[in-house]
């Protein structure tokens, strides 16, 4: 009999533990809700997502130039990162020798750990006079280096980590057998790898991205070091953009002194987890089934 | 009342003439006071920072059982952090908002200081810029109404080189001082925007074609008190009568630009007082030592540190607020 009951203390506690985590996301929407109310009480949703002008003082509250900013900077990243990262991971996986994918696991760990703070610092003294001084001139832009692009290349910089990770993963968990019948019909490695192990680890590498693009669409520290931080839509890389998290984290300190300001602060970090839940799901679906096809 | 302000205002100067000429570092405690311990955090202004640094070091020297912890990230955050009790003195660089004393932010002035419009020593008009200065007007055409675009059109030479304006993007003291100055709130103010007083000075420092503003900290190096290397402070033209006079060039040395302020030949704003802001009334016995403290003793290290000591009213203001004016025990 008090078998029984430990067991099922047991099984209680550890089930009510293991939903916390996800009852503190519930939580924390929901906090983020309650808290965004007041503003959704004297604004549309869609005023507040789709206006572009931002004056907190004059009662104005469009997020456009900071989701819009969010967007630009995130692609940039993933257009920069994702094919130089697969890139790199079939190199290691496919055609690397052991050590040196030995050794390069760690390098790559350790760029995944760095501060986004190094990284804001890096690319303020590196990143921003490059685009600023060499690239915008090479292409007729006048721009003071502050800019989407600035942020987008830190930014890929930083994803770079995540994606090559998951990636040789998702190629290690190709069956070598696979591989050897292409290389016995004659194939070249090159080949093997693009009609077995890319096609094979298509949804993985999807999956991949999704998951870099997570981290690219919240971080924020090293964007907002770089990125310029003008309330505008951006219309070109050499413009300054303004992401999400940036306006939380630079105002967050103005949110007691401006009536409802708060709460619209609250509603743009409430878009910002909505859009990143929303790609972990997608990321982690697709990676479940990319699993159940490969058995 | 009258009483209790000549009382403190002897106290003060009392303390802070000992304080000037006491025996130096050595713990001036008298016997049978009990050691004061604790833990102090401050964060906020950038401005206030490397002053609050100063004041947190001399003040555990004197009391070597209290540890400060001092962290800057913009003035904001420094009245939000104050208010939500995540630490225990939030640093101000600008005049408290109504909405935050509403909630319950006591602010008490500690010193003073100013912002600067800041060039970098690169740009190519900086002979024309530090004889003429720029007038209010053409910096409100550059940073609020953005009509002015380029130095050519300031000083007529070849077109084309468009003005780079740089301003804060952390809610921040020196830009609402700034805003201030041309009339308008740090939301008006147009140009990319950089975290944090340092992040501009570099900014500008990099761009021969930037204008920024700073505060006197960041755009005076505290070794040599001239101009942080490779920055320029952009005079400016008070009187607008085009020329910049001798009474207006005040910005050689941080001693000259302090005695300014002093003086009200540099206007208010861009100079502004500084607070530190508290929620509700102190009581933990080290906070209150130690406010008491910086507006007392501590007073005597502000020109040093490069800020402008505040009036012996101002200071007994403040130790009221505090509760720091009654009896002594």
């Amino acid at each position: 009999m008090r078998r029984l009951v430990k067991d099922a203390l047991a099984r209680h506690g550890m089930s009510a533990l293991a939903a916390l985590p996800g009852l503190l996301v519930l939580v924390i929407v929901l906090g983020l809700f309650l808290k965004s109310r007041a503003i959704l009480a004297v604004q549309p949703l869609s005023r507040l997502v789709f206006g572009t002008s931002w004056h907190p003082l004059r009662g104005e509250f469009g997020l456009l130039p900071f989701i819009s900013g969010t967007v630009w900077v995130t692609v940039t990243a993933l257009a920069l990162a994702v094919p130089v990262s697969i890139l790199t991971a079939i190199y290691l996986s496919e055609f690397a020798p052991r050590a040196v994918r030995e050794g390069a696991r760690p390098v790559v760990d350790v760029l995944a750990g760095l501060p986004s703070v190094v990284f804001g610092v890096w690319g303020v003294l590196v990143v921003v006079p490059f685009v600023g001084r060499f690239l915008a001139p090479l292409f007729g832009v006048a721009s003071s280096g502050y800019s989407v692009l600035a942020a987008g290349i830190v930014l890929a910089i930083m994803i770079f980590p995540t994606v090559i990770h998951i990636s040789l993963e998702v190629f290690a968990s190709i069956p070598l057998s696979l591989r050897e019948a292409s290389l016995s019909l004659g194939a070249t490695r090159w080949e093997t790898v693009r009609h077995v192990v890319l096609r094979k680890g298509s949804q993985g590498i999807l999956a991949a991205s999704a998951l870099g693009f997570s981290r690219a669409f919240g971080e924020t520290m090293a964007v907002l070091m770089v990125a310029g931080n003008v309330p505008a839509v951006p219309k070109s890389l050499f413009d300054p953009g303004y992401p999400l998290p940036a306006l939380i984290a630079n105002n967050y300190g103005e949110m007691m002194s401006v009536p409802r300001y708060d709460s619209a602060l609250m509603l743009a970090a409430l878009v910002l987890l909505a859009v990143v839940l929303f790609f972990n799901v997608l990321a982690r679906r697709i990676l479940v089934r990319a699993e159940r096809r490969s058995r | 009342m009258r009483k209790t302000t000549v009382f403190t205002s002897i106290l003060i100067t009392a303390l802070a003439a000992s304080a000037v000429a006491g025996p130096g570092p050595g713990p001036a405690r008298p016997a049978g006071v009990p050691e004061l311990k604790g833990r102090l955090s401050l964060s906020g202004a950038w401005a206030l920072y490397p002053l609050a640094l100063k004041w947190a070091e001399e003040f555990q020297k004197l009391h070597p059982g209290v540890r400060i912890d001092v962290q800057a990230g913009g003035a904001g955050k420094g009245v939000a952090d104050a208010l939500a009790g995540v630490v225990d003195i939030g640093m101000l660089s600008r005049d408290i908002a109504p909405a935050e004393t509403a909630r319950g932010a006591v602010a008490v002035a500690v010193a003073k200081d100013a912002v600067v419009p800041t060039i970098s020593r690169e740009n190519p008009f900086l002979a024309d810029i530090l004889r003429r200065g720029l007038k209010r007007s053409e910096f409100a055409a550059i940073w609020i109404a953005q009509t002015l675009r380029s130095w050519d059109e300031l000083f007529g030479r070849r077109p084309d080189r468009p003005i780079h304006v740089y301003t804060r993007s952390d809610a921040c003291g020196a830009a609402e001082t700034w805003a201030a100055f041309l009339g308008k709130r740090q939301e008006d103010l147009n140009g990319i925007g950089v975290y944090g007083d340092p992040g501009v000075a570099d900014a500008v420092k990099r761009d021969p074609l930037g204008v920024g503003f700073n505060n006197i900290n960041f755009a005076y190096d505290a070794k040599t008190k001239r101009p942080v290397e490779g920055l320029e402070v952009c005079p400016i033209d008070l009187d607008g009568n085009g020329s910049l006079d001798p009474r207006e060039r005040v910005y050689a040395t941080r001693g000259d630009i302090i005695k300014a302020i002093a003086a009200d030949v540099y206007p208010s704003p861009p100079a502004r007082e500084l607070f530190f802001v508290l929620k509700g009334k102190p009581s933990a016995p080290a906070l209150v030592e130690f406010l008491k403290w910086t507006l007392t003793g501590g007073q005597a290290l502000v020109p040093d540190a490069g800020y402008l000591p505040l009036g012996k009213e101002r200071l007994a203001q403040g130790l009221s607020a505090i509760g720091g004016a009654d009896t002594p025990r």
